[in-house]
C-alpha cells in the first residue's frame, strides 16, 4: 500500500472510531435458531481458539446459534463453567483432562480408547460425556535447542536425568505442579532441575529464553508450527510420561443430542495431528484470526456440503 | 529489527492488510477503552467535588485528607487491582473501583488547591453581599476555582487512559487487550497499533478538555 | 479461611523468605532494575533539564516532555522493549529509563526556572562565572524540586517495574503474575502488599533524602509540593 492509502486508512481508522464513539455501541443479537444455541469456549491458547472455532462452526452450519467463549482461561476455569452449565462445550484433551477429573489419579495411559473410557467414568456422574477422540494430538513436549541437545548429547528424556543440575526448565507459571510437567519429569524421570522460570505457557518468552541459553530445557506443545523453523529440538518421551492426548470434545450431555454427537464426531473423524499442526500455522505464524483460518478448512473439507 | 522470518511470513512494524481487516476489533476496543474513561473520570469528579470542598473547608480534615490520598496515589494501579480481586473478581468492577480511586486522589487534590487559591476578599465581598455559606460556594468559590478544577480532569483523563491499558491483565476489553495480544502471539501490529491509538486518545482528550476549559472558563487561562 | 488470614500464613511461611522465588531475591532484583533504570535516567535527564532550565531554552519542550511521557502507556514500552531487544534484564532497564526520563527533565527544567531572577543577577554581580554560578548558586535552590522529579521518577518505576514479570522480570511484580496465571489468590495479594509497601518506602525514602538536601536557609520558604510535576503511568 502506497502512503497515501496508508495515511487515508489510518484516517478513516480514526474517523470511524470517533463516529462509533458518538452513536455508540450496541452488540448484535442474532436470533436464537429453534435448534438452541450452543455456547462453545476455548483454552486461552491460540489453539484452544482453533479448535473451539473449528467445531463451533461445523454446529452454526447445521444450524445452531453459537456462542463462542474464547480465551477462556485454563482447565481450571473452564472446567467448573461446564460443570455449573455457563458452557456447554469445550475441546479438551483425552489423557490431560482424564487426570484433572480424577484428581491426578494416574490413569492415563497411551491408549485412547482406554484413557476416554476413564474419561468417561468420571464425566458422567457430572452430566457430562466425551465424545469419540481425535486422531489429532497435542501433547507437552520439552524441547532444547539444537546446540544445547549436542552439547549435553541428549535425544530423549531420561537423558536428562543424570545432568538435570545443569539445566533450567522453562514454561508457564503452573507448570511445577502439573503431572504432565515439571512433577512429571521429576517422579518419572527423577530429572531435578537446577531453577525453574516463569515464562508463558508455549509462547513468544519461552522460546527467546530458549534462544538466549536463560533456559536449556522449555515446554512446547507438540503440535506447534514453528518447532523446526526454530531449530528447536523435541526430546523423545521414551518413559511415555505424556500420554494419549487426542483432541475430544467434551460436552454437556443434555445438549449432545443425536445430531450434535454425529457432527462433533465427524470433525473429530477428520482432523490429524498435521492440520492441526498446517492450522496453527497459519494462526501462530501468519496470525490469521482462528475462525478464517477454521472456515477455510472446513469448506476445503466440505463439511460444508 | 525489522521483523523475524517464520515460513514466508515476516512481521512488519504495521501490517496494514491485518490492519484494514480488523477495523472492528480496533472500534470496540477503543470504545471500551472510552467508556471505561468515561465513567471513571465521571464518578471521580462526583466524589472529589463534595469530598475536596468538604476537607477544604474543615482545617482539620485538609491535611489528613490530602495525606492520605497522596499515600494511596503512590500504590501501583497493577497492586491496587490485585487486592481487589479476591473481592471483586477479574471484572469490570475491579478496574472501575481502581480507576475511580486514582481519578478521586487527583481531583481531590485539585478542587482543594483551587477553592484554597480564591482570594479572601472575594469571599468577604461575597459575604458583604449577603452569600449564605452554600450560595457563596456554588456561585463564587466554585466558579473561581473552576481553571485548577479543570486542570484536574485533564490530567484525571490522560492519567486514566494511561492505566487503563493495565487494566488488559486483568482480563479487561481495551486498546491494552490490543497490546497484551501482540505481546503473547508475538505479533507487532496489534502492539504497535494499540499503543498508537492510545497515545492518540489522550492527546485528543487532552485537547478536547483544554478546549471546553477555554470556552467553559473564557476569564482565565490556566496552565 | 479468609484471605487475609491466608496472606498473613504466607507471609510467616519461612519458605517464602529463601530461594529463587523468596522474598528477599524478589526484593533485590525489584530494587537493582529500578535503581539502575532512575540512575541512567537522572545522568541522561539531569544535565539536559539542568542546562535548558539555567538558560531558558526549548522551554515548551522540556515542559511538555512530561505530557508525551504521560500519554505512552507504560505497559506498552515493556512489550515493545522486549520485540525490540528480546529477553533478560536490558530490555527491561530500557525501557525503565525511558520512563523515568520525562519527569526528571521537566522538574529540573522547572526547578532551574524557579530560581529568583535576582539572586542570580547577584551571583552574576559578584563575579561567579556560568559553572560556578550553577553549582554554587542556583542548584542548591533547585534541589527541591530537582529530588522532587527523581522522586516521581522512582515512584513511576518502581511500579512499572512490577509489569517488568509480564516479560519475564523479576521482582515483586513475579508474585502479582505469577498469583494470576495460577490462581492463586495468596499469591497475588502477597505480591501486592509486597509492591505497595515498597513504592511506599521509595516515596517516604526520597522525601526524607530531599530534606536532607534542601539548604537551610530554604526550608523557611513555602513547600515547593504543588509545582513538582508529578504523573501516574502505573
Amino acid at each position: 500500500m502506497n502512503w497515501k492509502s496508508r495515511s487515508a486508512l489510518l484516517g478513516c481508522v480514526v474517523g470511524l472510531a470517533l463516529m462509533a464513539a458518538a452513536c455508540g455501541s450496541s452488540p448484535s443479537t442474532a436470533s436464537s435458531s429453534p435448534k438452541g444455541t450452543i455456547t462453545v469456549a476455548g483454552f486461552k491458547f491460540s489453539e484452544g481458539s482453533v479448535l473451539a472455532e473449528l467445531y463451533g462452526q461445523a454446529l452454526q452450519h447445521a444450524g445452531y446459534t453459537v456462542n463462542f467463549k474464547l480465551n477462556l482461561g485454563s482447565r481450571e476455569v473452564v472446567a467448573p463453567a461446564i460443570k455449573s452449565s455457563q458452557i456447554d462445550l469445550y475441546i479438551g484433551y483425552a489423557a490431560t483432562d482424564l487426570e484433572y477429573y480424577n484428581s491426578a489419579a494416574g490413569e492415563a495411559n497411551g491408549d485412547v480408547t482406554a484413557t476416554t473410557a476413564k474419561l468417561n467414568s468420571h464425566l458422567q456422574p457430572l452430566g457430562l460425556v466425551a465424545l469419540t477422540p481425535s486422531a489429532a494430538q497435542d501433547q507437552n513436549g520439552f524441547a532444547m535447542t539444537q546446540a544445547n541437545a549436542q552439547k549435553y548429547n541428549a535425544t530423549k528424556l531420561s537423558d536428562l536425568a543424570a545432568i538435570g543440575g545443569q539445566l533450567v526448565l522453562g514454561a508457564g507459571p503452573e507448570c511445577p505442579t502439573r503431572p504432565f510437567c515439571q512433577l512429571g519429569l521429576q517422579n518419572t524421570y527423577g530429572i531435578h532441575f537446577k531453577s525453574f522460570k516463569a515464562l508463558d505457557t508455549d509462547g513468544p518468552l519461552t522460546r527467546a529464553a530458549l534462544k538466549n541459553n536463560d533456559i536449556q530445557v522449555g515446554l512446547v506443545f507438540t503440535s506447534d508450527a514453528d518447532l523446526k523453523s526454530l531449530g528447536l529440538v523435541v526430546l523423545q518421551d521414551d518413559k511415555h510420561l505424556q500420554n494419549a492426548d487426542n483432541v475430544v470434545p467434551i460436552v454437556r450431555k443434555s445438549v449432545a443430542n443425536a445430531e450434535v454427537t454425529k457432527i462433533l464426531n465427524s470433525v473429530s473423524a477428520g482432523l490429524t495431528t498435521d492440520e492441526l499442526v498446517q492450522l496453527n500455522s497459519q494462526v501462530e505464524l501468519q496470525h490469521q484470526d482462528a475462525d478464517v483460518a477454521t472456515k477455510a478448512f472446513l469448506q476445503q473439507h466440505n463439511y460444508f456440503s | 529489527m525489522g521483523g523475524r522470518v517464520f515460513l514466508d511470513y515476516v512481521d512488519p512494524w504495521i501490517n496494514w492488510d491485518w490492519l484494514s481487516s480488523h477495523v472492528a476489533l480496533l472500534t470496540t476496543s477503543l470504545l471500551a477503552h472510552l467508556q471505561l474513561t468515561v465513567i471513571a473520570v465521571a464518578i471521580g469528579l462526583a466524589i472529589s467535588l463534595p469530598v475536596g470542598v468538604v476537607a477544604q473547608r474543615e482545617r482539620f480534615l485538609r491535611g489528613p485528607v490530602l495525606t492520605l490520598f497522596g499515600i494511596f496515589y503512590t500504590i501501583p494501579s497493577i497492586a491496587l487491582f490485585a487486592l481487589l480481586i479476591p473481592y471483586t473478581g477479574l471484572s469490570t468492577l475491579t478496574a472501575e473501583i481502581g480507576l475511580v480511586g486514582y481519578a478521586v486522589l487527583i481531583l481531590t487534590r485539585n478542587v482543594i488547591v483551587g477553592l484554597d487559591a480564591v482570594p479572601r476578599d472575594v469571599i468577604d465581598a461575597a459575604d458583604g453581599m449577603g452569600y449564605r455559606p452554600f450560595a457563596r460556594l456554588i456561585w463564587v468559590e466554585l466558579p473561581l476555582a473552576l481553571p485548577t478544577i479543570f486542570a484536574g480532569i485533564r490530567i484525571a483523563t490522560v492519567t486514566t487512559i494511561g492505566l487503563i491499558t493495565i487494566t488488559a491483565v486483568i482480563g479487561q476489553d481495551s486498546l491494552g487487550q490490543l497490546i497484551l495480544t501482540g505481546l503473547t502471539d508475538n505479533f507487532h501490529t496489534p502492539l504497535v497499533v494499540g499503543t498508537v491509538l492510545s497515545v492518540v486518545l489522550a492527546f485528543v482528550a487532552d485537547l478536547s478538555l483544554a478546549l471546553s476549559q477555554r470556552l467553559a472558563v473564557p476569564w482565565a487561562r490556566a496552565a | 479461611m479468609s484471605i487475609l488470614m491466608r496472606v498473613v500464613e504466607w507471609f510467616t511461611n519461612p519458605a517464602h523468605w529463601t530461594g529463587p522465588d523468596g522474598i528477599p531475591i524478589r526484593l533485590l532484583q525489584h530494587v537493582l532494575l529500578s535503581a539502575e533504570s532512575v540512575l541512567i535516567g537522572a545522568l541522561i535527564a539531569l544535565p539536559i533539564g539542568i542546562v535548558l532550565g539555567h538558560y531558558g531554552r526549548f522551554g515548551t519542550a522540556a515542559m511538555n516532555i512530561s505530557n508525551v511521557g504521560r500519554a505512552i502507556p507504560s505497559f506498552a514500552l515493556l512489550a515493545l522493549s522486549f520485540q525490540i531487544f528480546g529477553l533478560g534484564d536490558a530490555p527491561i532497564i530500557i525501557s525503565l529509563t525511558a520512563l523515568a526520563i520525562p519527569p526528571m527533565v521537566t522538574n529540573s527544567y522547572v526547578a532551574m526556572r524557579e530560581v529568583d531572577p535576582d539572586i542570580k543577577e547577584a551571583a552574576r554581580g559578584m563575579g561567579y562565572r556560568e559553572l560556578a554560578q550553577v553549582l554554587r548558586v542556583e542548584l542548591p535552590l533547585a534541589v527541591p524540586l530537582v529530588m522532587g522529579g527523581i522522586r516521581t521518577s522512582a515512584v513511576q518505576v518502581v511500579a512499572t517495574a512490577t509489569l517488568a514479570a509480564l516479560i519475564a522480570g523479576g521482582g515483586f511484580g513475579r508474585y502479582i503474575i505469577d498469583g494470576l496465571a495460577q490462581f492463586d489468590y495468596t499469591k497475588l495479594v502477597a505480591g501486592a502488599i509486597l509492591v505497595a509497601l515498597l513504592a511506599l518506602a521509595t516515596e517516604a525514602g526520597l522525601a526524607g533524602v530531599e530534606r536532607l538536601l534542601i539548604p537551610r536557609g530554604l526550608r523557611l520558604l513555602s513547600s515547593p509540593a504543588t509545582k513538582r510535576v508529578t504523573f501516574k503511568a502505573a
